[in-house]
């Protein structure tokens, strides 16, 4: 019991830089929000939900894995399931084209 | 011994003959799992709560708030040591999202149908009511936490529940640990006190966006009347696959068990087909 203990451990914690998280927020990504009227807090939000509501059905796909314009029918498919208003939606959009624009 | 969820395996051979139910109850059974039923397909529109990866193991995230999901559950055991019982279990559970971190579910039934050489029949288990709080996230995080409490409770069964979720995302591979404690009472006046320990541990890597499959492995330690005097050891192992589309999901999971322990299946599958309501 005390090798599975460890293994799981060993497996559970990993490596932080192995954990496919997307790009926090910042302000580079801001001026790209700023073209599209989204604030830094928007940002923020857009990528908290992001992270939180799609794992709920599926892994986190890599922002860069659809085009730009592919990005707001997916989300708009998601946003139903995933219960997110339209400003949660907007942010969503806004967060994952302002990190694939880095 | 697994008296986590759909359990009432094995309560009934503890209490022989105390559980079965008559004729008359056992269509009435029927009738209300036929009307959960149709209750599951008839929503046009709905919130899902999400899909799982799992179906023995829990995972860390908890459903968006304002999600209703309903979820039908359906485990199928065979034991054959020291006789052979084949035991079907189904539970029908509603669940809710509350806040972004809290889901509450509601097990309506748990019951089951068991069937040996002598004897065959539906029984009614119990209820239950289930509580997650999500601490940290399996994605951003180092690791992603969170904390369940459960309550059963049945004419014949009272139960406490605890456990410890943690899980990482590791791109398209998801981890998954549970660590749990039970306390059961069970039998005529809950005389019979059971605790177990349970460790899980799971893997799932998503091959599309729709489809997963992965491996899922159990260890137990049942504590009969709260002793380790019988050192009852259980080590289940198998794989699971996990398919959704739109607002709904199916899991399977199938387990063979590692050890030999004399009245634990040797064989468990489980299935659980959820929908958003």
């Amino acid at each position: 019991m005390k090798k599975l203990t460890l293994f799981a451990g060993c497996l559970l914690i990993g490596c932080e830089s192995t954990s496919h998280a997307p790009p926090p927020v910042t302000s580079q990504m801001t001026k790209v929000g700023t073209k599209q009227h989204v604030d830094l807090a928007a940002l923020r939000d857009g990528r908290r939900l992001f992270v939180s509501r799609c794992i709920e059905c599926h892994t986190l796909p890599a922002v860069t894995s659809h085009t730009a314009s592919e990005w707001p029918r997916l989300i708009d498919e998601m946003a139903g399931r995933a219960n997110l208003k339209p400003t949660e939606r907007n942010a969503v959009l806004a967060y994952i084209l302002a990190a694939r624009a880095q | 011994m697994t008296f986590t969820v759909g359990d009432a395996v094995s309560v009934p051979s503890k209490t022989p003959g105390s559980q079965r139910l008559p004729l008359q109850y056992s269509r009435a059974i029927w009738k209300s799992f036929f009307l959960v039923l149709l209750l599951s397909i008839l929503p046009v529109f709905s919130i899902f709560g999400g899909a799982r990866h799992f179906t023995f193991i829990y995972e860390a995230p908890t459903s968006a708030p304002g999600s209703i999901e309903m979820e039908n559950w359906f485990t199928w055991r065979r034991t054959s040591d020291p006789a052979r019982v084949d035991q079907v279990d189904f539970r029908h559970e509603f669940e809710f999202g509350v806040t972004d971190k809290f889901q509450a579910s509601v097990y309506v039934a748990d019951w089951n149908y068991a069937s040996d050489r002598e004897n065959s029949g539906f029984a009614y288990s119990d209820s239950a009511v289930e509580l997650i709080y999500n601490f940290t996230n399996p994605v951003v995080d180092p690791i992603g936490l969170s904390a369940y409490e459960e309550i059963r409770i049945g004419d014949r069964i009272f139960e406490l529940e605890s456990k410890f979720i943690a899980q990482k995302n590791f791109g398209p591979l998801i981890l998954a640990y549970n660590a749990t404690l039970e306390a059961v009472w069970q039998g005529h006046g809950l005389e019979e006190r059971v605790g177990e320990l349970q460790q899980a541990l799971g893997a799932s890597y998503e091959i599309s966006p729709r489809l997963s499959a992965g491996l899922e492995l159990l260890h137990e330690i049942v504590f009969p009347d709260w002793r380790d005097e019988q050192h009852i050891r259980n080590l289940f192992v198998g794989p699971n696959v996990s398919y959704r589309r739109g607002n709904w999901f199916v899991t399977a999971t199938a387990l063979a068990q590692a050890t030999s322990t004399e009245g634990e299946p040797d064989f468990q599958l489980r299935a659980i087909f959820g929908i958003g309501l």
